[in-house]
């Protein structure tokens, strides 16, 4: 396997994914039958497309980009959760994602019994789940409420816990999104830490993120996405820099065509 | 959150995958995740039973409460009586609000899960299967009343009882397909629900719960064209209901007592039922990959 010899830990070739608008978000059978009826053609368009990224263990890719670039349908398909459309995705090792704290909770159960619920999700053996236990509680550090209900909770807590699982099971990959920014100081702190460890235990790491100081302090490989495609990938400063740099020249581009329109540009587009 | 069981996972888009393969994933990825089907269960139990008022309670009255609605209802229409007609009836209800539960709240089961679905790489069928097995509880509560009832008719309390079981394994088999159908299809048609509501109903209408099928059979309609009195008898609740009538109130004009349900065509409905499953369970796996696309 020459695969192995190279020694990544994910390496995705031509990946395209394809969105059928047809079929999106709270389509109704009247509906369905309406566009058959008048022979409306499918409506596509693809989230990602020719995206070619490498990774080696040890390595931390940070993935960055407008809203709607494709960063989180990258991370689903890393994930296992989306199918490529074209392409492939090689995934190597085990993969845990924190693409969104604390989904698999419910909030009438206590906070172990989610641990066995979220352990159950993510394909533990129990005795795994068992092992882990006091590693996730002390980590999430939520004291008594553990034994609570988890609609007792604030917000932070859930996170935490959520971090906590997430991030317990030692995952080869970590697939991070946008969760640095949860919880109080200390915590951030600490989840920091906690990933970094990761990175350091010469385990892979994809994360989304807005915080360009974490993708020049933290990563050592970034790659930009805009509209679905790889814009340019390498050292982290370029391409922050580069990304800055078009991220400034859209926004001059937007108040430059709201005045043109007339219009006061106050209201600074992001 | 997600992981890989295996170490390595390629994925490809090539998404040709025959039938029997999906099956055979399909079926191993409940075997496996048999604990969280548990876990799931045991979470919609304790939703059900701590924010009502009455919290258990409800489960026992629910199907007595309907009952009476339908005793009322009935014996206002109805000319010709049937002796013990709340027995009569409630051996079809208690198995029907199973069924009709379990369907209503399974079109909802996967879009109910849909932000853990766009974060976490499980089996999706867990939810279905989870959903129609909380609804196992259900019916064993509405068998309360159900003792209740037959206290108070103690002619009928025999061993028949002991065949409830067999005939309640046949119709989960069947609710489990229907479970699994309904909730992959919400997925794509969000009205489904308002459409599954009034199929169910009038299903509930044509199957011989609130009269026999003997009494069915005598309809005009149904003698002038066989082939409606054939799918009347091949009608899954048919079966069953005659099944739960026969062990738990015996022979339909209420002289006879309680006897052996006709085993033949539970066998073949369980293996109709098996097949329609298998059907189920690909058609689901095939949606499956698009669900977080969807949702």
């Amino acid at each position: 396997m020459s695969n192995a010899r190279n020694g990544y830990a994910i390496s995705v070739e031509d990946l395209g994914v394809q969105y059928n608008l047809r079929f999106n978000r709270k389509i109704t059978l009247r509906q369905s039958f309406a566009n058959v009826v008048l022979r409306k053609p499918p409506d596509r368009f693809w989230a990602l497309r020719n995206v070619t990224v490498q990774l080696s263990h040890g390595e931390s890719l940070a993935v960055i980009g407008p809203n709607g670039a494709g960063k989180s349908t990258l991370l689903q398909v890393l994930a296992g959760i989306m199918r490529p459309s074209e392409g492939s995705v090689d995934v190597r090792g085990q993969v845990s994602g924190l693409l969104g704290l604390g989904v698999g909770f419910d909030v009438e159960l206590s906070g172990i019994e989610n641990i066995l619920l979220g352990g159950a999700f993510l394909g533990l053996p129990t005795r795994r789940v068992e092992e882990l236990l006091p590693s996730i509680v002390e980590f999430a550090d939520i004291g008594q409420f553990i034994e609570a209900p988890l609609k007792t909770y604030s917000a932070g807590m859930r996170a935490r816990l959520g971090f906590a699982i997430a991030t317990a099971v030692d995952p080869d990959i970590l697939l991070l999104d946008e969760v640095l920014a949860t919880g109080d100081a200390n915590f951030r702190t600490k989840s920091k830490a906690r990933v970094i460890e990761i990175v350091k235990a010469a385990k892979a790491v994809v994360l989304v993120t807005h915080d360009m100081e974490w993708v020049t302090e933290y990563c050592n490989r970034a790659v930009l996405l805009e509209k679905g495609r790889v814009i340019l990938e390498g050292a982290p400063d370029e391409v922050v820099a580069l990304h800055l740099q078009r991220t400034e020249e859209e926004t001059q581009r937007r108040q430059e065509a709201a005045r043109a329109a007339g219009l006061d540009p106050v209201l600074r587009p992001k | 959150m997600s992981s890989g069981e295996s170490a390595v996972s390629i994925r490809h888009s090539s998404g040709a995958v025959s039938p029997l393969t999906l099956l055979r994933q399909g079926v191993t990825e409940i075997l496996s995740r048999r604990r969280l089907v548990r876990y799931l269960v045991s979470a919609d139990m304790k939703k059900r039973g701590s924010d009502t008022l009455l919290g258990n309670l409800w489960w026992v009255l629910d199907p007595l409460l309907q009952m009476v609605v339908y005793v009322v209802f009935v014996t206002v229409i109805s000319k010709r009586a049937t002796p013990d007609y709340p027995l009569f009836i409630f051996a079809a209800i208690l198995p029907w609000k199973w069924f009709s539960a379990v369907t209503g709240d399974a079109t909802t089961s996967v879009v109910r899960q849909e932000k853990l679905i766009r974060s976490i790489a499980f089996p999706k069928l867990v939810l279905p299967v989870a959903e129609t097995t909380a609804g196992v509880v259900g019916f064993a509560w509405g068998l309360v009343p159900l003792a209740g009832l037959l206290i108070l008719d103690s002619n009928r309390l025999t061993l028949m009882l002991l065949w409830i079981p067999v005939i309640a394994a046949v119709q989960y088999v069947f609710t489990l397909a229907m479970a699994i159908l309904v909730s992959a299809a919400n997925v794509y048609f969000r009205d489904l629900g308002n459409a599954v509501g009034h199929v169910l109903r009038l299903w509930w209408f044509l199957s011989p719960g609130l009269y026999s099928l003997a009494s069915l059979e005598e309809l005009h309609t149904i003698k002038d064209h066989p082939i409606i009195g054939f799918l009347a008898a091949a009608n899954p609740f048919a079966i069953l209901f005659e099944a739960y009538r026969s062990v738990i109130y015996g022979t339909a004009d209420g002289v006879g007592m309680p006897f052996a349900p006709d085993v033949a065509s539970l066998f073949y409905l369980l293996l109709a039922s098996f097949v329609f499953l298998g059907i189920c369970i690909v058609f689901f796996k095939r949606l499956e990959p698009d669900f977080a696309k969807v949702l």
